[in-house]
């Protein structure tokens, strides 16, 4: 039980995040990695950007899910080695954002993986990806 | 030169299911021959632009690219009004010329971090995009938002700059020169960066012409196109600025063009604002565009970018036609590519400052030794930092 | 870049002249009609229709096949070796191809109907080695062949994409 609870304290205290691009437009892609900067900081809640699916816990998924990325995100999501969750970045990995129903597009990211949270914005504020982190772990340290 | 041989790569090795957007052959520690594979990216824009009204239009197109948002917006809402027949007036000329040049700024600072991270140098990432959080800030002030910032409309700008944003603004233009030309020094007296940069990725003018490029990548190789000077558009042919270009043809080249043009964004910034006009900042246009067909070219942080607008006299247009810039270095990025090291791969691909997504994955194949393989981009960092870490002497770093 | 400095208190009252001030676009309507000119006598009965429509836009339609002489032509006499993109259009009948090209800083576009049926024109990879990608890209969304191209693949349309769906053609709608 003590075991449980340690393991579960280590997870929520240092998520180790993998970003993934599934076809959008950059604008919430550079949003994360600015969060990751100085003025933002993401990594004082313990995050830090990997780049294996091996070793990351968090998939921050950008992007409407263009054809030839949704094999990729699945396969990512199936290397993940669990528990893992899924963060959706953005309004088009929500909903498809302006680029819902174009002939390439399945339209967000849960068409493709479940997914955990949703960040909204277009393109999501560096502080809004930090809150739909801080929620995720909040809802983890819950459970 | 290796002829097209495609290696015989069957269903059972794991790691292939998955698509590549490079593939490389590679012999030894060298790379002979580049195939790139485009098209993750896309959407089928141009088909949902003719279902939409032009205004609808400008916020499918301004998400084509976040990081140069504004230059395609800029773009395509000049080449509606020259099928419009009307002009927008001259304070929404020099507020979207403006905005532009504050997008260049930071543009080139993200890729400067960027160039930084693609080398192994993190700090460098971290300092300058702390300081290009000024530049974003006064983006959000002036237009609302950090990234696509919707203030370009067909006729003109949507939001007007007040005298009090106008002193926040030149504060911020100075802060942003300082520390740009700190930057500038840095970038060319560090050793770690220069072994990086100098001779790497070169790119021999007559082969830079001969394969179309654009952008900081021409104007690198020592070739004087640009496209405010070449066919001015906007305010530009009232500006003063000077086209930057570099002899040196590789990637510190590279470095030195985009930091230099990040400078003179900065003075075309603060002569933009001594001499802005008074009046509206916008004119009305009939939802219905009469026909005609326009092209319109700008010069956007990445290169030129070209929009062919034909409209029909209906609400909708007809055909529009997107060039991003990205698309015309690849072939300039294939040709630096041979020839040079496996370990210089991310920094070369990262000079020429595209658009691709994040998780790359390349495949390489050696074919004298009969092996092939994929690595994502973090094994590719790794490798590079290793193999330069080996080559330089001891007691140097 | 000679414009006249103006005092700070005085420009805010005065309006800035219009940004393409009528005497420069004559002076500069010139020189795109001399180019037309030459391409008249150069191209005699290939050439369809020339049109000067602005400074610096010329567009020119010749038929199918002479793209190649006028593109030549160009790279001979007006220094070409600039091309910015290759468009395909569907005028209902007939497709159509734009070759974009620049020379002299003028926008020269070069354009050439090919029919519906049977949609074939040569490459001009060889002249303009920068056009590859460009070709692959309108043969990939617009079904135009371009013969003569080294390696006409897909450029952007995904691998399961069915073959013979031309997503830009306007008979083509997207499924609901």
């Amino acid at each position: 039980m003590v075991g449980q609870r340690l393991i579960k304290w280590a997870r929520t205290r240092s998520p180790w995040l993998l970003h993934f691009n599934s076809g959008s437009c950059n604008g919430c892609d550079i949003e994360i990695v600015a969060a990751l900067t100085p003025r933002y900081d993401l990594e004082r809640f313990g995050a830090i950007v990997k780049g294996s699916p091996r070793h990351a816990d968090v998939l921050l998924a950008t992007g409407p899910v263009t054809r030839q990325t949704a094999a990729r995100l699945k396969r990512i999501y199936e290397q993940m080695a669990e528990p893992k969750f899924v963060v959706a970045v953005g309004t088009c990995a929500t909903s498809g954002g302006v680029f819902s129903g174009l002939y390439n597009i399945l339209g967000g990211i849960d068409q493709a993986i479940p997914v955990d949270a949703y960040v909204l914005g277009c393109a999501a504020k560096p502080e809004a990806i930090i809150d739909g982190v801080a929620k995720l772990l909040a809802k983890l340290k819950g459970t | 030169m290796v002829s097209t041989f495609k290696v015989p790569i069957g269903p059972q090795h794991p790691a292939l299911k998955e698509p590549s957007n490079f593939t490389f052959d590679v012999e030894g520690e060298y790379v002979v021959n580049v195939t790139p594979r485009v098209g993750y990216n896309h959407r089928g824009i141009e088909k949902a632009c003719e279902n939409r009204t032009y205004l609808q239009d400008i916020y499918l197109i301004e998400r084509i690219c976040g990081i140069c948002s504004h230059a395609h917006t800029t773009t395509f809402c000049q080449a509606v009004e020259e099928c419009g027949g009307i002009q927008a007036p001259p304070r929404g000329i020099y507020l979207r010329t403006l905005v532009a040049e504050l997008n260049r700024i930071h543009s080139h600072l993200l890729w400067l971090g960027v160039a930084g991270h693609e080398v192994g140098w993190d700090t460098l990432l971290m300092y300058v995009w702390r300081d290009r959080e000024v530049v974003m800030e006064i983006l959000e002030m002036l237009t609302g938002n950090r990234v696509n910032y919707a203030i370009n409309t067909i006729g003109g700008v949507r939001r007007d700059i007040t005298p009090e944003q106008a002193r926040k603004l030149t504060k911020a233009l100075n802060i942003l020169e300082d520390r740009t030309k700190h930057y500038r020094n840095l970038c060319l007296g560090e050793k770690t960066l220069l072994s990086r940069a100098i001779g790497v990725g070169v790119l021999k003018p007559n082969v830079a012409r001969s394969l179309c490029a654009v952008g900081p990548t021409l104007r690198a190789s020592g070739i004087k196109s640009d496209v405010r000077r070449d066919d001015p558009y906007a305010a530009y042919d009232v500006t003063p600025f000077e086209v930057i270009t570099s002899d040196m043809c590789d990637v510190a080249g590279r470095v030195v063009v985009r930091v230099d043009e990040t400078l003179q964004s900065v003075n075309i910034c603060r002569w933009l604002l001594e001499n802005l006009p008074s009046g509206d900042i916008r004119t009305k246009l009939t939802r219905r565009i009469p026909p005609n067909e326009v092209v319109s070219r700008i010069e956007a942080p990445r290169g030129e970018l070209i929009h062919f607008v034909r409209s029909n006299g209906t609400d909708k247009p007809d055909r529009v036609k997107v060039r991003a810039p990205t698309l015309g270095n690849i072939l300039a990025v294939c040709e630096m590519l041979k020839g040079g090291y496996i370990a210089d791969i991310p920094i070369v691909l990262a000079a020429i400052d595209p658009c691709f997504s994040c998780t790359d994955r390349m495949l390489f194949v050696d074919s004298k030794n009969d092996k092939n393989w994929i690595w994502s981009n973090e094994d590719l960092k790794r490798y590079s930092t290793k193999f330069y870490a080996k080559e330089s002497l001891p007691g140097r770093r | 870049m000679s414009e006249e400095k103006r005092a700070p208190t005085e420009q805010k009252k005065a309006p800035l002249p219009k940004i393409e001030p009528q005497e420069i676009e004559s002076q500069k309507i010139e020189n795109e009609n001399s180019m037309v000119e030459e391409i008249k006598k150069f191209l005699g009965e290939d050439l369809i229709e020339a049109k000067v429509q602005r400074p610096r836009r010329i567009y020119l339609k010749v038929k199918p096949g002479a793209h190649r002489k006028t593109i030549q032509f160009m790279k001979d006499n007006w220094g070409l070796y600039h091309i910015s993109t290759i468009s395909g259009l569907d005028l209902g009948d007939n497709l159509e191809v734009v070759f974009h090209l620049n020379a002299r800083n003028v926008a020269v576009n070069v354009r050439a109907e090919v029919p519906r049926n049977k949609p074939k024109i040569e490459t001009i990879t060889d002249l303009l080695p920068g056009s590859n990608l460009y070709e692959r890209e309108v043969h990939d969304l617009f079904g135009i062949e371009f013969k003569g191209h080294p390696n006409l693949e897909r450029l952007e349309l995904p691998e399961d994409w069915p073959k013979g769906v031309y997503p830009l053609r306007k008979d083509w709608k997207a499924p609901e």
